[in-house]
């Protein structure tokens, strides 16, 4: 269910009135989407589902609740109110207690699309059409999943603040394998504007992808240099930066970013000169949400530049008792890219793996950012600056924070998709690495 | 009033007004030619409070209400959902899931055929001593308050406890006739401690072993989390210290606490008809366990049993009926019989596909707004009917390592290679378990490793273990479900050292 900026406002308006506590924040949100599901070169499940959410947290000095609900009724709200109070009531004092934020200044939110906003079923299935011809006529078998959606968000406190957010978001995955299960290609992207959706070009990808990656052959596990293609980029980044990029950690000893003897490594150069990622809710290939963490303003937040770890996630308590500003986590992510472009990268290889996504990543050691993984739906080896065949999937046992100091060359950044990253848009490059750990051989395809 | 009952204040229907959505929803879909259509009406009570070290970090409860309607049109497939459950609403959102249904049969290649299933009018609710949405919320609170006050007595720098409730109330009707009422609860604890050597910048974190359920309070009442507490600190500070494991290939013997998520993943997930016949091929994956393999894979050893059942006592996937309507009880059905590969688990729509008669009942959505697929039912591991107890295992293993615990996991899109980690590891030497290891991770392929079973515990080292968040399917759903098992031993297994030096 979407309410517009008014609705969301008055409903904001009718939650806080209801409101005895000392002090309230309301939270909205809601999503219209409709997808088409497909596998083996035909439609499964379809479908157009909707949701919606408003939550109440309520506050007695430095006691705080919450309750939430789907139902938007005056009875239900009366209800909602006083749950979320009944809970604060019952809640030990907070000593880490911070007050609601007063009204702050927002960017445009830029993420926001009318062509897909008007995305009909039909539509989404004349996408979809033509990759399932391209399919059938090679005698492959094509999987995959087409959204589009709008979704908004609102957040409103007692102390003034009103801010309103309205996103849309496109969803296109594909996976081509061949019938005898010895080739699998994918190809998968994100966009905010359905118009700038070409599926047909990304069924051909992955397509060409599941002939190309036939019958591979095995190499020895061990340390490689790779290509990364900016899906298995986005994926390694994006957990790096949102989930371990933590100030409070790091100052209590317990982040990548702990300092031997104590705090936090930011502002020392700890990864190579050429990275730089950053966050910014108005980037052109990316745009993000306009607030983040209690309502705070998202803005352009450099995250590594030139190497330097210039900024870590800092929570409004946490800054104001270490003297730091705050730092909200990022609605979206971007790592500059350079000029050399993946055939480039190919050519001036000697030896090496071009891989084309990563699957199934979990963190094996929180010191360190460890992360294991597989790769998945392409890899293939390069003998003196070309590919020479298709090989066998590896399980990956590699540090982001370590990679980032072993990147030889960067392509340019594209809008991009990894499953196993955190959700966020992303625009990422392709990089050449050096060293990269594949720990062992998977007989998957 | 000392809970968030207040929330029960909102509207609720009876079941008389269920029974008219559901009129409304099946008299469109039937008008506008569904062959087959249903409703499921659902209603998610939860609470989640959150601790650090003693300070309450989070107390929030919460109610999400809703419906979809599934409609099989000329075999193609639509759904459509609302959290406004109306007549009107109802009626809308029938017509859209044949919209959308209607929209995507360009696409049909193959129509979807539906066999008969067996059609119910019941009530199902789980059977539960204490409700836990009954328990006072100080008093929950008070309690993760003291798990983190033990920890941070005997020696934590940090702790976090959790815990988190969900009350599931579902309706369902079928354009067959069914009409079916469950409900179900879950509780789920989640602690952990963290130790720091602030000189050499090194941590250590201990994850509490208490699993989630299918159960009612009285699973937290009898389950010992501050004893556990102050154990975890204690363990923590010895893993900072602990020898570092010299890669290598080991026997393994795995406590029920860490290898019940190793069945989750490389026997769980592989024998999942709908991986096998490529539905989850672009996301979780195919599998390497392909039809032509049933009645004939050697899975494991002989003593490899494995069982699927959702009417197993605290069981996360344990529930009355799935969510196509079919009849669990009496539906229990062996996976792995003596090291041989006999069963996939299904849904409505898959068994014909592969010359069998009728859906075993594996089908969940996990919301109202959710299209049910095959999900997994409680897969557990069958004790071994002679005596064998823990120390029974370590005592053949001259070179090997004894694992406590669930750390990272990880497994490819087939289901062949997977590593994993844990939370406790010990030497075993000549029998004897000795000192505590770190670092460790270990690799395998699944047919080899569970071939290289030599060794299972009896029914007196049964612990269920399980997972309130298994992810799959297109929008991605998660689900909860339980497994059983009891300590095994592996022969020769690849171990890691995961230990690294990242940053310049």
């Amino acid at each position: 269910m979407i309410l517009d900026e008014g609705d969301a406002q008055s409903l904001a308006n009718k939650i806080l009135g209801l409101s005895k506590a000392d002090s309230c924040i309301v939270t909205i949100s809601g999503d219209e989407s409709r997808h088409i599901r497909f596998a083996q070169n035909m439609a499964t499940t379809n479908g157009s589902p909707g949701d919606i959410e408003v939550s109440v947290e309520s506050h007695f000095g430095k006691h705080s609740g919450a309750a939430s609900g789907t139902d938007l009724g005056d009875d239900a709200l009366v209800a909602l109110v006083a749950a979320s109070e009944m809970t604060a009531r019952l809640a030990p004092e907070n000593p880490e207690f911070m007050p609601p934020l007063g009204p702050q200044k927002y960017v445009e939110e830029t993420g926001f699309s009318p062509a897909t906003e008007v995305v009909t079923s039909a539509m989404l299935a004349a996408a979809v059409q033509p990759v399932l011809r391209q399919a059938q006529a090679k005698n492959l078998q094509a999987s995959g999943f087409l959204e589009a959606g709008v979704s908004f968000s609102a957040f409103a406190t007692s102390k003034g603040l009103f801010v309103y957010d309205r996103e849309t978001e496109v969803l296109h995955t594909v996976t081509a394998r061949t019938p005898d299960g010895t080739g699998a290609g994918w190809a998968g992207t994100t966009h905010y504007d359905f118009s700038k959706l070409d599926a047909a070009a990304m069924g051909s990808v992955a397509i060409d992808k599941a002939v190309r990656s036939q019958k591979p052959s095995r190499l020895a596990p061990g340390k490689y240099r790779v290509i990364l293609e900016p899906s298995a980029v986005s994926d390694l980044i994006g957990i790096l930066v949102a989930e371990e990029f933590d100030q409070r950690a790091a100052d209590e000893g317990r982040n990548f970013a702990t300092k031997e003897g104590g705090g936090s490594r930011l502002g020392d150069t700890v990864f190579g000169k050429n990275v730089t990622i950053y966050s910014d809710p108005n980037d052109p290939v990316a745009p993000g949400g306009i607030y983040s963490d209690d309502g705070l303003p998202a803005q352009k937040t450099m995250w590594i530049e030139n190497g330097v770890l210039k900024n870590l996630q800092c929570s409004r308590y946490w800054a104001q008792k270490s003297k730091l500003q705050p730092v909200p986590g990022p609605t979206t992510l971007t790592m500059v890219g350079g000029t050399t472009s993946i055939a480039d990268m190919i050519k001036q290889t000697k030896r090496g793996l071009l891989i084309t996504r990563f699957w199934y990543i979990r963190e094996v050691d929180p010191q360190t950012v460890l992360l294991t993984g597989l790769t998945r739906d392409g890899v293939f080896l390069i003998e003196d600056g070309a590919i020479t065949k298709p090989v066998c999937n590896f399980r990956f046992n590699e540090s982001p924070a370590a990679m980032l100091n072993k990147v030889v060359a960067l392509g340019p950044s594209v809008r991009t998709y990894g499953e196993e990253g955190p959700g966020l848009p992303v625009a990422a490059p392709p990089l050449l690495v050096d060293e990269f750990t594949l720990s062992s051989v998977s007989d998957a395809v | 009033m000392r809970n968030a009952a207040a929330l029960e204040a909102a509207e609720q229907l009876d079941l008389t007004g269920k029974l008219g959505l559901a009129d409304a929803a099946l008299g469109v879909a039937k008008s506008l030619g569904a062959s087959y259509a249903d409703l499921r009406l659902c209603r998610y009570q939860t609470e989640y409070f959150e601790v650090r070290e003693r300070r309450l970090e989070e107390s929030s409860a919460g109610l999400s209400a809703g419906f979809s309607v599934r409609v099989l049109l000329d075999g193609t497939w639509g759904y459509a959902s609302s959290p406004l459950a109306t007549v009107d609403e109802v009626k809308r959102v029938t017509a859209r899931a044949i919209e959308v249904a209607k929209a995507s049969q360009p696409l049909q290649l193959r129509k979807f055929v539906l066999e008969d299933v067996p059609v119910y009018q019941d009530r199902w609710d789980m059977p539960m001593k204490a409700d836990p949405f009954k328990v006072p919320a100080d008093e929950k609170i008070a309690k993760l308050m003291a798990m983190n006050d033990a920890a941070l007595k005997a020696g934590a720098d940090y702790a976090t406890a959790a815990f988190a409730f969900v009350r599931e109330e579902k309706f369902f009707a079928s354009s067959r006739g069914s009409r079916i009422e469950q409900t179900r609860v879950r509780v789920m604890p989640d602690t952990e401690v963290t130790v720091i050597d602030k000189a050499s910048g090194h941590f250590a974190t201990r994850d509490g072993l208490a699993a989630p359920r299918g159960s009612g309070y009285d699973y937290i009442l009898s389950y010992d989390f501050t004893g556990e507490a102050a154990k975890a600190a204690e363990q923590a500070r010895e893993k900072l210290k602990a020898k570092p494991v010299e890669p290598d290939d080991y026997d393994l013997v795995l406590d029920p606490t860490n290898l019940w998520l190793t069945i989750h993943e490389s026997v769980g997930h592989p024998t999942e008809l709908d991986r096998a016949l490529g539905w989850e091929a672009n996301f979780a994956g195919t599998t390497f366990v392909t039809p032509d393999k049933l009645g004939k894979l050697k899975y494991g050893s002989s003593l490899m049993n494995i069982i699927a059942d959702r009417s197993q006592e605290g069981g996360l996937a344990t529930v009355g009926y799935d969510d196509d309507g079919v009849r669990t009880s009496g539906a229990e059905f062996p996976i792995i019989k003596d090291g041989i590969f006999v069963n996939y688990q299904m849904a409505i729509g898959q068994a014909q596909l592969i010359g069998q008669k009728s859906s075993n009942g594996c089908a969940f959505a996990d919301s109202w707004s959710a299209f049910p697929i095959q999900r997994m039912p409680n897969v557990s591991l069958v004790p071994n009917p002679k005596a064998c107890s823990l120390d029974d295992l370590f005592a053949d293993v001259k070179h090997g390592i004894y694992i406590v615990g669930n750390g990272s996991w990880s497994i490819d899109q087939q289901r062949h290679n997977f590593q994993f980690g844990g939370q406790l590891f010990y030497e075993i030497r000549n029998g004897k378990l000795g000192g505590m290891l770190r670092d460790v991770a270990y690799q395998g392929s699944t047919v080899e490793f569970w071939n290289s079973m030599d060794g299972i515990g009896d029914a007196s080292t049964y612990f269920l273990g399980g997972a309130p968040n298994c992810g799959k399917g297109q929008p991605e759903q998660t689900a909860p479900v339980s497994h059983g098992a009891v300590p095994a031993r592996f022969r020769q297994v690849t171990v890691l050292n995961t230990a690294r030096k990242v940053l310049t």
